[in-house]
């Protein structure tokens, strides 16, 4: 019955994020037709600097389907949006009263403290991962309503990039969750935390090293390579910090 | 051979930061009683409960429930199996329905008793389909009830079970308490700050003042043994020593001096009547005067 209880604290969270996603990968595949016809009329782009690179390599990404969908749904909508998704699904723990629950209560149950944050988390990330997957199956369900096709693979090797490593942030949010007792600061602290990562990638250009890269599973685009070391450190760090919120959460007073 | 006390804890001391909140807090709740705990505001009765159910760690000493120590995780866990509790808040699961909060809660009590479960959900009139964030605070009291009471617990563990009720709401979650433990061998264990309440349905009494116990002792025994000797002087009342036992508090007012006493008139009379009174007095007193007086001596 945790299970239930943490299905009906984030179900709002889960189901508006799947329909937003959802909409957003369907929307840029239906879309594809009309960027196809507008490409013509795109004039040669030849602006220096870092900008310049960035807007020539978008445009030369989207002239080819595969390049397209990559550029508008797994390097920018879809990540972007699925990071939001990830915070709000991991803040409102055991703690928080925000959500409509009660510590108190939850805690006069016969289930230990661990039990209660383990199903909570395993709760957020089964959803997390569905958030990754549904909108990055609809890609290939709906590439041949433009006449187009994308692969299953590759659908699901964005998937499962997306999820792992940005679990990261739910991972942050959740232990931040355990320290603070309202839903605002945690959210808020995790999202900052997001920035900062998204900050650094664009000031330092750090593609090689940076969360959000790995998110968009770069590597596995240009190279056909799945990024396993930069993934498995992710999924590391994501565990130690749900075990950290675990321990920080055992030895509190309510 | 069963322990034959439910709660019992030990020189129980909690600090939050610079401040005591129990500072060697001693209780024993033997089985089957109706075990009334009083205390003013921030006098430690909600962190004795949150101890005893887990929910906190004592700083030092040592607090049990059937037995089993409550700050270890397996133990805590078979405490509260065991356990039906009311918050004083009545925390509740604001997003579920009154029927999805006993059935959410059922799942976890294998003893759970759907028959109790029918008859309270009957006779407090809860509104099953409605959501538990539109309940009026006397609803959510009494579905609060329902599901400690429902539970099968050999241990009720009620923190101000009746606040924000009106008498009437009151009296019903009272009658339903003392219906409840009168067909089973539960211990109930209530803090409360109506005191009226208190000696309506308890068989026993503790009141806490500052993180301790000032108080604890069967209300009967307390009916009989408690007594106010009043006696008025000429002038203004001495300032007796008395050696007799039992003299709980001495209190001097212009010619009217005071004596509550835990061990009857009898043993103080003696040396009362040897300071020269023009009158002596002695009348039986209530739970509210040994409240007041027990939290006024710590003072």
């Amino acid at each position: 019955m945790l299970w239930y209880k943490s299905w009906l604290e984030t179900r709002w969270r889960f189901l508006i994020g799947m329909a937003l996603l959802v909409c957003s990968a369907g929307g840029t595949v239906l879309t594809y037709p009309q960027v196809m016809k507008l490409m013509p009329l795109v004039p040669s782009v030849d602006v220096s600097g870092e900008l310049g690179r960035r807007i020539k390599e978008a445009i030369d990404l989207s002239r080819e389907y595969r390049g397209y969908i990559w550029q508008q749904c797994f390097r920018q909508n879809l990540v972007q949006m699925w990071t939001v998704f990830a915070v709000l699904l991991g803040t409102g723990g055991l703690l928080s009263r925000s959500s409509g629950g009660s510590p108190l209560y939850t805690l006069s149950l016969p289930v230990s403290r661990t039990r209660v944050l383990g199903i909570r988390a395993a709760t957020g990330l089964v959803e997390l991962f569905a958030l990754a997957l549904v909108p990055s199956l609809v890609i290939p369900l709906l590439s041949p309503a433009v006449s187009a096709s994308y692969s299953f693979a590759d659908a699901l090797v964005h998937a499962l990039c997306l999820f792992i490593a940005g679990t990261a942030f739910f991972s942050v949010a959740f232990v931040l969750s355990t320290f603070f007792h309202d839903l605002w600061r945690p959210l808020l602290l995790a999202l900052a935390v997001a920035a900062l990562f998204a900050l650094y990638e664009q000031v330092f250009h750090d593609t090689a090293q940076g969360l959000f890269t790995l998110m968009t599973g770069e590597k596995y685009f240009r190279t056909g390579n799945v990024p396993w070391a930069g993934l498995i450190i992710s999924a590391a760090a994501s565990t130690a910090m749900i075990y950290g919120a675990s321990l920080n959460i055992s030895h509190q007073d309510f | 051979m069963p322990d034959p006390l439910t709660i019992e804890t030990t020189d129980l001391r909690k600090q939050y930061g610079p401040v005591e909140a129990l500072r060697g807090l001693t209780l024993r709740v033997p089985r089957g009683s109706i075990f009334g705990f009083l205390g003013r505001n921030g006098s430690g009765k909600t962190t004795t409960i949150k101890i005893l159910l887990g929910m906190a760690r004592a700083t030092a000493g040592d607090a049990r429930v059937f037995g089993l120590p409550t700050d270890g995780d397996a133990s805590g866990v078979e405490i509260r199996r065991r356990t039906g509790f009311v918050s004083e808040d009545k925390d509740l699961y604001d997003y579920m329905t009154a029927a999805e909060i006993i059935r959410f809660t059922a799942a976890f009590y294998p003893r759970w008793r759907a028959d109790l479960e029918r008859r309270y959900a009957h006779t407090f009139e809860l509104p099953l389909d409605a959501r538990i964030k539109t309940l009026s605070r006397g609803m959510r009291t009494k579905l609060a009830l329902l599901l400690a009471l429902s539970r099968g617990a050999d241990l009720l563990v009620l923190d101000e079970p009746t606040s924000g009720l009106d008498p009437a709401a009151a009296e019903e979650v009272l009658q339903a308490l003392v219906t409840h433990v009168a067909e089973g061998d539960t211990t109930v264990f209530f803090s409360s700050h109506q005191i009226a309440e208190v000696e309506q349905i308890a068989d026993r009494v503790a009141i806490i003042d500052r993180g301790r116990t000032v108080v604890d002792a069967a209300l009967d025994d307390m009916r009989e043994h408690y007594r106010r000797i009043q006696l008025v002087f000429e002038r203004d009342a001495p300032e007796p020593s008395f050696r007799a036992p039992g003299v709980e508090r001495v209190r001097r007012a212009g010619r009217v001096l005071t004596i509550l006493s835990s061990a009857g008139a009898e043993p103080i009379l003696d040396e009362a009547r040897a300071l020269g009174p023009v009158s002596v007095d002695v009348v039986p007193v209530t739970l509210k005067d040994i409240f007041l007086a027990s939290v006024a001596m710590e003072d």
